[in-house]
């Protein structure tokens, strides 16, 4: 059989990270192992992807990461050019950066993040091709995934929901009737006749 | 610590003490001997109380001490390691007590620096503590004043504004001194028994708010992260992981009850009815709506549940866990678990312990309903078994201490000296309510209840499910055995600061904590070794609370255990038998290698310090 050269590394179509927040538990798994991949120390304060938790109302657990942006305005905004793309990925440079945290406000998403012990602040640069957090994730929160199917599952959401709406005709000893999709999943009846039937049935 | 110990990384070397009454704060190396002996987390704390014990101390005076400490794997790349022990002497009890919450409070508190809190005196006025990395401040609280758990945090996020600080908050329970109130960290991470809450009232502490930036030290860190990924691999590959993380502990529910051992209206049963209403499937199919999980965890237990339609629509809680939906559901007769719902939300909100006030709340229920209580003792509330309307406003009357509810806010001792007449209903041992398990299957969960050191908590040895599984046929001495193993690695857990779930519920081998233990402090150990320190510890707690005036008599399982059989279910009609248990409790104390008293021998208090 021939071999179809798949490793991550060699890889060249450009993958990026995506969040799927609902399904996050906030176990903070991808900061620690970030931390250490990325530094070789165990800090959650010094990983580049972070976890946002908010609660009780509304309830919302997501990691936040650099989503490598083609126009970087964390790259516009850096007064000593330290930002620059490299074959998709947005770096920084620590030996140009003079730790004005221009970038890290000027970021939309927040995703540039800052320690004390560092001058640089430090983003997500997907671990050389191989995101560990993505690995870690217990979830499958965090998805590693080629750029063009990013907003496939909001078409897939949108298609169903038209597939709802969609009726079909049919006979019925003779009489022409409608059926939606949604109907079927009911048996036929709309909610209200089914509660009704239910209630009757007990 | 000094270089070139045994002790190559792990820990932080430092303990924070804060002194509330003269606003002073000191640091107190800890020495390799210290670290060694008692690990950690649990094991410090346990020492550090000895170390500080007046006999015959008030737990909510000045005198008392309150430590918080964190295990020495909290925080690293370690499967469910963030887990934080509360360790004083209990108002609920008066003798030893811990208290343990998962979630990041403690994980903070180590990159601060601190390999334990120790919080000494009383406050003059209300007031929080800030700790920033090496900075620490006692502020004001006023304006947080009688606030629920959960905006006290949200509020104190803004005020200090940084969203990544970790606060640790008491609810108006706590305020008010109820015995068994509980601090509330991340919305739902509860250390829940004893009444740790209580302490932090009587301290005059709103809320502990940690800040904490520096690297966790690790010896071998590249040897912690291959077991780790190991570890992650085997945890996550388990055929149960899945179903684990869609119901978590509420799974509980349909088990308990079929094998017979739920909570049902005050203990009086031992199998629900309508255990269907509240169970995890109902739970999932209807009102969850995402999930949660403590420190690194790949299990995400916690469910996080929303009430959508009825009186209590719009009620959003994380949890209840089996504990709570028991306690809050069969043992008051509810089956409506959009109720449960709401009184977990109410018990976290107001800072109290679910268990303890389940227990309680189905106490007073039973006493009105066999006319031992008058309309006027509970305060004109007609109240009956599922009557959620009155079950939520006795909650509230015990956290705001109104009427009935301060007499349930003494906790079971409290109530037993307003209403001796109720003794026999209420189900504690040394003044601590029972979890929900029941202690007349079998023989060992009455003798874990009675032996645990801090009173009858299921989590000290939760040993009725393998009796039951497996041990039916078991030796008396077999199942002691099983009691004191599981009173003997329990602990090891809360030392090294991780959660005991992958091991219990998944079946991850414990010898694995030894390795990461190595890995992370370069001290080589195997599990027996940790072990015999852990026992260590159960002959430290045992000494404290013999120091308390704990007696032989004091070990005993509640009285509904001996002379009220189950009614219904798989155990109908079984009962403890008195003699049996003299027998269990003279054969534990021997293995144990206590005297007929239950006192630890010389030898053993030398071992653990004591002496």
């Amino acid at each position: 059989m021939k071999q179809v050269a798949s490793t991550s590394s060699d890889f060249s179509r450009l993958r990026v990270l995506t969040i799927v927040p609902e399904r996050c538990s906030g176990c903070r798994t991808c900061e620690i192992v970030c931390s250490i991949h990325n530094y070789k120390v165990s800090n959650p304060k010094k990983a580049r992807i972070r976890l946002l938790s908010l609660y009780p109302h509304p309830v919302i657990k997501m990691p936040i990461v650099c989503r490598q942006c083609k126009v970087p305005k964390c790259m516009d905004s850096c007064p000593s050019g330290a930002i620059y793309i490299e074959k998709g990925l947005v770096r920084i440079d620590e030996t140009k950066c003079v730790g004005c945290h221009a970038c890290v406000v000027s970021c939309p998403f927040g995703a540039i993040y800052v320690h004390a012990d560092m001058i640089a602040p430090f983003k997500c640069e997907l671990c050389g091709g191989d995101p560990q957090c993505v690995k870690a994730c217990p979830m499958n929160a965090i998805l590693y995934v080629p750029e063009h199917t990013l907003g496939q599952s909001k078409r897939l959401i949108e298609t169903l929901k038209y597939a709802h709406l969609k009726e079909m005709e049919y006979f019925e000893h003779g009489v022409e009737k409608k059926l939606s999709y949604a109907e079927i999943e009911t048996g036929g009846l709309r909610e209200k006749e089914k509660k009704a039937k239910s209630e009757a049935e007990s | 610590m000094t270089d070139g110990g045994m002790i190559k990384g792990g820990y932080l070397g430092n303990i924070l003490h804060i002194g509330l009454t003269e606003k002073k704060f000191w640091l107190e190396e800890v020495s390799e001997d210290f670290a060694l002996k008692y690990i950690g987390g649990r094991g410090f704390g346990a020492k550090i109380v000895m170390d500080n014990l007046h006999e015959g101390m008030d737990p909510l005076g000045p005198e008392n001490i309150l430590v918080i400490a964190p295990g020495v794997l909290s925080g690293l790349y370690v499967p469910a390691a963030g887990k934080t022990s509360f360790v004083s002497i209990s108002p609920l009890t008066g003798i030893y007590a811990d208290s343990n919450m998962g979630g990041m409070f403690g994980v903070e508190i180590r990159q601060a620096g601190y390999d334990a809190l120790v919080i000494h005196g009383r406050a003059p006025e209300f007031s929080y503590i800030w700790i920033d990395d090496d900075q620490v401040q006692i502020r004001d609280a006023s304006k947080y004043r009688g606030k629920m758990s959960t905006s006290t945090e949200r509020e104190l996020k803004e005020d200090l504004q940084d969203e990544e600080i970790k606060v640790a908050t008491i609810g108006p329970a706590g305020e008010n001194l109820v015995r068994f109130a509980c601090v509330n960290s991340e919305w739902s991470r509860n250390a829940g028994r004893t009444g740790m809450g209580a302490i932090l009232g009587s301290k005059n502490i709103k809320a502990i708010a940690v800040r904490g930036t520096k690297d966790l030290p690790t010896y071998d860190l590249d040897k912690l992260v291959k077991i780790s990924d190991r570890a992650y691999e085997t945890l996550n590959g388990h055929p149960m992981m899945k179903f684990w993380q869609e119901e978590g502990l509420m799974s509980v529910i349909d088990y308990a009850n079929t094998l017979g051992i739920i909570p049902t209206r005050n203990f009086s049963d031992a199998h629900f009815e309508y255990a269907d209403r509240i169970n995890g499937e109902v739970m999932t199919s209807r009102y969850k709506i995402g999930d949660s999980a403590c420190y690194s965890c790949p299990m995400a237990c916690g469910n996080i549940c929303l009430v959508k339609s009825g009186k209590y629509a719009g009620t959003v809680t994380e949890g209840p866990e089996y504990e709570s939906a028991a306690m809050l559901g069969s043992n008051v007769g509810i089956n409506d678990f959009s109720a449960v719902l709401r009184g977990n939300y109410l018990c976290d909100e107001l800072g109290m312990d679910t268990i303890s006030s389940g227990s309680l709340v189905a106490t007073v229920i039973e006493g009105y309903e066999r006319g031992l209580l008058s309309l006027e003792d509970v305060d004109g509330i007609a109240l009956s078994w599922g009557d959620d309307s009155s079950i939520m406003m006795l909650l509230e009357k015990i956290a705001n201490r109104e009427g009935i509810g301060d007499v349930l806010a003494e906790g079971a001792k409290g109530v037993i000296e307003k209403f001796p007449h109720l003794e026999p209903l209420i189900s504690h041992v040394k003044g601590m309510d029972q979890s929900a398990y029941d202690g007349r299957v079998g023989v060992t969960m009455a003798l874990a209840y009675s032996t645990s050191d801090i009173g009858a908590h299921h989590a000290r040895a939760w040993t009725i499910a393998k009796e039951l599984e497996v041990g039916a046929n078991w030796t008396l001495e077999e199942k002691i055995d099983l009691v004191i193993y599981h009173q003997t690695v329990r602990p090891l857990f809360d030392m090294l600061g991780v959660c005991r779930l992958p091991w219990i519920e998944l079946g991850f081998d414990e010898n694995t904590y030894a390795e990461f233990y190595t890995a992370a402090t370069g001290v080589e150990v195997t599990l027996d070794d940790l072990l015999e320190k852990s026992k260590n510890i159960y002959n430290l707690t045992r000494a404290i609370n013999m120091r308390m005036g704990v007696t032989r008599t004091d070990d005993h399982p509640p009285e509904r255990t001996f002379n009220d059989p189950i009614k219904t279910g798989p155990h109908a009609g079984e009962h403890m038998d008195r003699n049996l248990f003299e027998q269990l409790l003279e054969i534990y104390y021997q293995r144990r290698g206590w005297d007929k008293d239950g006192r630890p021998s010389e030898e053993q208090l030398h071992e653990c310090g004591v002496l």
